[in-house]
């Protein structure tokens, strides 16, 4: 995957200190995601909102259908090149403060289309809007969402370098 | 309640977009909308957002290799596409199956069918605005997942059958968990009875809803349950029995009207039938080999072509291959059955409101991705 | 009798005697298969939807002499799937049958979206698949990555 072609994320222009943990932490507590299944992942993620998997008690477990309501965007699916300028057009959007999870292989890298040759789809997610978490699998179990959804609450809560998944990479590397 | 409703006004045509970003078109559908206030005069259904190239990959991949693909175009039906395409190879090829494995196949893509009409039923309700049975079916269907999980190691997107057979063998467990599923999903239909199929709401919402006739069945290549739904009985592991369907015994549920109600019904029998089927394989199911493997193992299908046609969870898939003699196909196109499902709706939706839109565009069961290949 | 065999009866009048190729065994999906001029695709259509058949699926396959258009048509009785396969050039038009089976209409958008034919007669050959300003046709054996570009013959004999 090609780290210079990642799109950054738009830093906020006001920054509060002791009160932007509060902030986290509620934000943390409440993500709201955007129902926007594209394939295959979508009924992985509608399983982890059902009655086993249950997302709502993390606080996520409200999808709402418009991008205006929404703060978490999964884009869980292929995303083929006529999709694309929707998802830039959503993501536009939300409003801010927004996280993206890439949910799934074809999210993260094309997964299993991605061939030489390949001409239909966008391999990547992240060619597209920041993305925060990447939950690799083809479908990723419920519970992978799930720690998808874990990870993104410490890189909320306790900032970029202090998420579960990234504890353990080593600080410094280009990961 | 159609002879109720007025004559669209044409002067004041509104175009409205349903999609494809939208939480009732189970996928990426886009449907350009042509309002008359709240009647729709024309429904353009525009797909492609979900084209992921599969019929240039089946010439770029391997028969082998394109295993995986089949089960991603009609996810909900995975274990169903895999058979397809595994039946398909075999008689292109003149692959033997050992007769266990025959068994397994079969009873893992009945099971595979049932868990797509449930979660069908639980979405479709859920469009209609009611969200409780939704929860219930879904514990129901991870049920099956977790039994097709321990014998192919995927929940959803299975690989598991195999040219000549299948993957891994099963053991007494599947047995024992299958036969205890079945008799639990019996005992819960009447749940689901009550809560849904005798509910005023839902039956006012789905009566005389979104008529396909006979006519416009044939005109489109309507097939599976929207086409037994119009009174068709035609049903492919009964009209060419493939595999070993010629040794069960169970019907095939036949609708009279057309309408919503119809499908739901012949969807909630359907599932009740596979039950049945499920129970006979079990019965007969016999000790053996589960793989074919050293008839697989080169798999360079001589000069020809087949045209396979399975009875998937939507109707009736068909694979159509050419070999051109060496390991890759030259041609492979899937003629899916959510094509013509989709189509029939730029009949069926004129004149009708765009709530009850919503319900004709659940109760149709279309899975966009099929279409878009 | 079976509409099958009605509908066989009709097409030895229309076509030649060589065109049609029986396969009883149903070996490869199909209780026949004929072969029929450009000219006649819409004649034996008719004929079909007369015979109450209905249209399975359109496809095309691209060899490097020729482009064939195989026709699958089935009728809802027990194994009644036939099909009937015209050639045409390629990025030749050929006609349409979307006024006779409707859903021609976007198995046919599909066919020229993706291998180029149009259709005469089809007002609506819109992208229905790709992206609505694609200019590439993308399943043509000469886009992309291809592993065999054989004439017909090599694979039909």
């Amino acid at each position: 995957m090609d780290n210079s072609q990642r799109v950054q994320p738009v830093e906020p222009v006001i920054k509060f200190a002791l009160l932007e943990d509060v902030l986290n932490l509620a934000r943390a507590n409440s993500l709201w995601p955007m129902t926007f299944g594209l394939a295959c992942c979508a009924i992985e993620m509608m399983a982890a909102g059902a009655s086993r998997f249950d997302l709502d008690r993390f606080g996520a477990g409200v999808f709402r259908p418009s991008p205006r309501q929404s703060d978490l965007m999964i884009v869980a699916g292929t995303i083929s090149k006529k999709m694309a300028p929707a998802i830039q057009m959503l993501w536009d959007q939300m409003p801010n403060p927004k996280w993206c999870i890439a949910m799934g292989n074809c999210a993260i890298s094309g997964g299993p289309f991605e061939y030489d040759g390949q001409y239909a789809i966008v391999p990547g997610a992240h060619l597209l809007v920041p993305v925060d978490i990447f939950v690799p699998g083809c479908p990723p179990r419920p519970e992978g969402l799930i720690q998808g959804f874990l990870a993104l609450e410490d890189k909320i809560t306790k900032g970029e370098d202090r998420n579960i998944l990234r504890r353990f990479h080593r600080k410094g590397g280009n990961s | 309640m159609a002879e109720q409703l007025r004559e669209p006004v044409v002067d004041q045509i509104y175009s409205l977009n349903l999609g494809p970003q939208h939480p009732s078109t189970h996928g990426v559908l886009r449907v350009l909308l042509d309002l008359d206030g709240e009647f729709i005069i024309k429904a353009d259904p525009i797909i492609g957002y979900g084209h992921r190239g599969h019929e240039k990959m089946g010439e770029n991949r391997t028969y082998k290799q394109f295993m995986p693909n089949s089960s991603r175009m009609d996810y909900l039906s995975g274990m169903l596409f895999n058979h397809g395409f595994a039946l398909a190879v075999e008689k292109l090829s003149g692959i033997e199956v050992p007769e266990r494995a025959k068994y397994i196949r079969t009873i893992c893509a009945e099971m595979n069918r049932i868990s797509s009409h449930l979660l069908w039923f639980g979405t479709y309700v859920m469009d209609l605005g009611g969200f409780t049975p939704f929860l219930y079916a879904f514990d129901d269907r991870e049920q099956i997942l977790d039994i097709l999980d321990s014998v192919s190691g995927s929940r959803l997107t299975y690989s598991y059958c195999r040219f000549g057979g299948v993957c891994k063998d099963v053991g007494t467990d599947f047995v024992d968990r299958t036969r205890a599923f079945v008799k639990r999903l019996l005992s819960r239909f009447p749940d689901y009875h009550n809560l849904v199929t005798k509910n005023i709401i839902f039956i006012h919402r789905t009566r005389g809803v979104g008529v396909v006739t006979q006519e416009q069945a044939r005109q489109f290549g309507v097939t599976g349950p929207n086409l037994r739904a119009t009174g068709i009985e035609y049903d492919v592991r009964k009209a060419e029995p493939y595999e070993i369907y010629d040794r069960f015994d169970f019907n095939v549920p036949v609708g009279s009207k057309g309408d919503a109600l119809d499908r739901y019904n012949v969807r909630l029998e359907e599932m009740v039938q596979s039950c049945r089927i499920i129970e006979q394989a079990l019965d007969q199911m016999p000790k053996g080999d589960y793989h074919n493997e050293s008839a697989a193992f080169k798999v360079r299908p001589p000069k020809g072509e087949v045209y396979f046609a399975v009875e998937s969870a939507r109707g009736q898939t068909g694979y159509y291959l050419v070999s051109d003699g060496s390991a890759f196909p030259y041609r492979c196109h899937i003629r899916v059955p959510s094509f013509g499902n989709l189509h029939v709706l730029t009949d069926v939706l004129k004149g009708t409101l765009v709530a009850d839109a919503i319900s004709i565009l659940g109760s149709i069961d279309v899975v966009i991705p099929e279409i878009d290949r | 009798m079976a509409k099958k065999d009605d509908i066989l009866q009709k097409l030895r009048e229309m076509l030649a005697e060589d065109a049609i190729r029986m396969d009883e065994a149903y070996k490869a999906g199909v209780a026949f298969s004929a072969q029929v001029p450009l000219d006649k695709v819409r004649d034996v259509a008719a004929a079909f939807k007369d015979g109450g058949f209905y249209l399975e699926s359109v496809t095309v396959l691209d060899f490097q002499d020729t482009v064939e258009l195989v026709y699958h048509m089935n009728a809802h009785e027990p194994k009644s799937r036939v099909s009937f396969r015209a050639l045409c050039g390629h990025d030749q038009p050929a006609p349409t049958v979307s006024d006779i089976f409707a859903t021609a209409e976007w198995q046919e958008r599909e066919i020229h979206e993706f291998f180029g034919n149009p259709f005469t007669g089809n007002t609506d050959l819109r992208r229905l698949l790709l992206p609505e300003d694609a200019d590439y046709y993308p399943l043509k054996k000469t886009f992309g990555k291809v592993h065999a570009y054989v004439k017909r013959e090599e694979i039909y004999g």
